[in-house]
């Protein structure tokens, strides 16, 4: 039945998230290029930066990945959209396997995790100032490049101010004329009310912080301010209330895990991954933080100890976290619980 | 339908479009002959002359295909040079500059009159309230 199902889930045709979704990360190929591009010249330097773990680096990414893990229920489960009838297959098993391999193939294509990176600095560029023209217009004018095979963070958008200086548009106007004049669906020129605070939190009490963050996803660029501040209040939001499941096989969850880390508070992160009997998950997180703060004590005993498996897990709970007791408590319970599903 | 002008060059100009009282100008190439509105042989952008709720006047320029009509020889008209002028494009068109210090001249002698005007109100009512 199980079988049946996951076939007819990925018969249905794509939804509206996943053509976005296609679109976004062929068009965030420039971003990313450029961004690797910034990290292959500071690796030549000999410094502190160099050595500072980054987002996405192979090692971090498989890790990520590994923990995202690949429930094929929970990536193509029924989705609001056009009626249609649905298409039933008769199938052997061979052709079975085969189907949901490449139904795998598929929400390893959904599950790409969206990037992290830093925060984009303000723009603040004067082309020429021409006090001739000061006083001449009432209103600003703002020139946008419709050249079309040009990535639009190279666009040209410029504007004349009212006091004759012509300038180079701040984020904020680019990405509203590039909205303008290149829409990408399911994005508005003005910001929905849901990203407001308070509105956030209904969202939060829902539990619908999947839905937020794709929304969030379509509507602001990864390295705005908005995105991140976003984010971060989801993560905290999930951090708090310990509903990490929520995230569990999509592509945020990556994020989240690294946010964090670099905050350094994945004690709620791993007892939860201990209760749900994901050992090997709580290990490749307590080794991210490792590879992240080579530096901080439990990194180094471990290292001395040449620990792996719940031996590391023991040392961190020991020595970084601060809710070890909970921590040591799990661990307790967790030999109980695989005896008592294994017999 | 293909028409052969004998004489006639390409333009670079506003073509009108738009509502009652509400203008909207797409910039496009076409030759000098035919209809303002009419066909065209590419549109190179568009004009808005009304500022949204953000002030802004809304300008579009295709710049390749504007160097590339420019380079075939098409003439731009009046308002396009100076929109180009506004946009950094083109050099500031003399007329702009003309029309932004004219203006400036306007508003300096309205400015020196109302003084002028008020001190001569303040004295009238002065004489009239001690009569």
């Amino acid at each position: 039945m199980a079988a049946l199902g996951v076939t007819r889930c990925f018969f249905r045709r794509s939804h509206q998230l996943k053509k976005v979704e296609t679109k976004y990360i062929v068009g965030l190929g420039w971003v990313l290029r450029r961004h690797g591009s910034v990290d292959s010249q500071s690796s030549n330097q000999p410094s502190l930066e160099s050595q500072k773990l980054m987002f996405s680096d192979e090692k971090v990414q498989s890790i990520l990945t590994r923990i995202t893990g690949l429930d094929l229920q929970k990536v193509f489960r029924p989705v609001k959209m056009e009626m249609k009838p649905p298409s039933y297959h008769l199938m052997t098993d061979e052709q079975l396997s085969e189907a949901t391999k490449t139904a795998e193939e598929a929400a390893r294509q959904r599950l790409q995790m969206p990037p992290v990176l830093p925060e984009r600095k303000p723009i603040c560029d004067i082309l020429a100032v021409d006090k001739v023209l000061d006083g001449l217009e009432k209103s600003k004018y703002v020139f946008t490049d419709i050249t079309f095979n040009v990535p639009h963070r190279e666009r040209f958008i410029v504007i004349r101010e009212s006091d004759g200086t012509l300038r180079k548009a701040t984020w904020e106007e680019r990405d509203r004329m590039v909205q303008i004049y290149f829409p990408f669906k399911g994005r508005r020129l003005t910001t929905p009310a849901v990203f407001k605070e308070a509105n956030m939190k209904v969202v939060f009490l829902e539990d619908r912080h999947e839905l937020l963050l794709d929304h969030c996803l379509v509507q602001f660029e990864p390295d705005s301010a908005e995105y991140k501040q976003i984010h971060h209040l989801t993560y905290e939001n999930i951090d708090q209330h310990g509903k990490y499941d929520l995230l569990r096989s999509t592509r945020h969850f990556g994020g989240m895990v690294w946010y964090l880390v670099s905050e350094r508070r994945i004690d709620g992160l791993i007892i939860d991954m201990i209760q749900r009997d994901l050992i090997h998950d709580a290990e490749s997180v307590v080794e991210l933080y490792h590879m992240m703060y080579p530096q901080c004590q439990s990194a180094k005993e471990a290292s001395e100890q040449q620990a792996s498996g719940i031996e590391l897990l023991k040392v961190y709970a020991r020595t970084e976290s601060k809710q070890s007791g909970y921590i040591e408590l799990a661990l307790q319970v967790y030999p109980q619980i695989s005896l008592q599903t294994s017999g | 339908l293909l028409k052969h002008y004998h004489g006639g060059h390409v333009a670079i100009r506003l073509a009108l479009g738009g509502c009652v009282n509400r203008p909207f100008y797409r910039i496009v190439a076409a030759y000098n002959k035919r209809a303002r509105d009419g066909k065209y042989i590419e549109q190179l952008g568009s004009y808005d002359p009304l500022p949204n709720i953000y002030n802004e006047k809304l300008v579009s320029f295709n710049y390749d295909r504007i160097k590339y009509w420019l380079a075939c020889g098409a003439h731009p008209t009046k308002p396009v040079a100076k929109l180009l002028g506004l946009a950094g494009f083109f050099p500031l068109h003399p007329m702009t500059v003309t029309n932004a210090e004219r203006l400036r001249r306007i508003s300096e002698t309205k400015s020196i009159q109302p003084p002028a005007a008020e001190e001569g109100q303040k004295t009238e009512q002065q004489p009239t309230e001690s009569a």
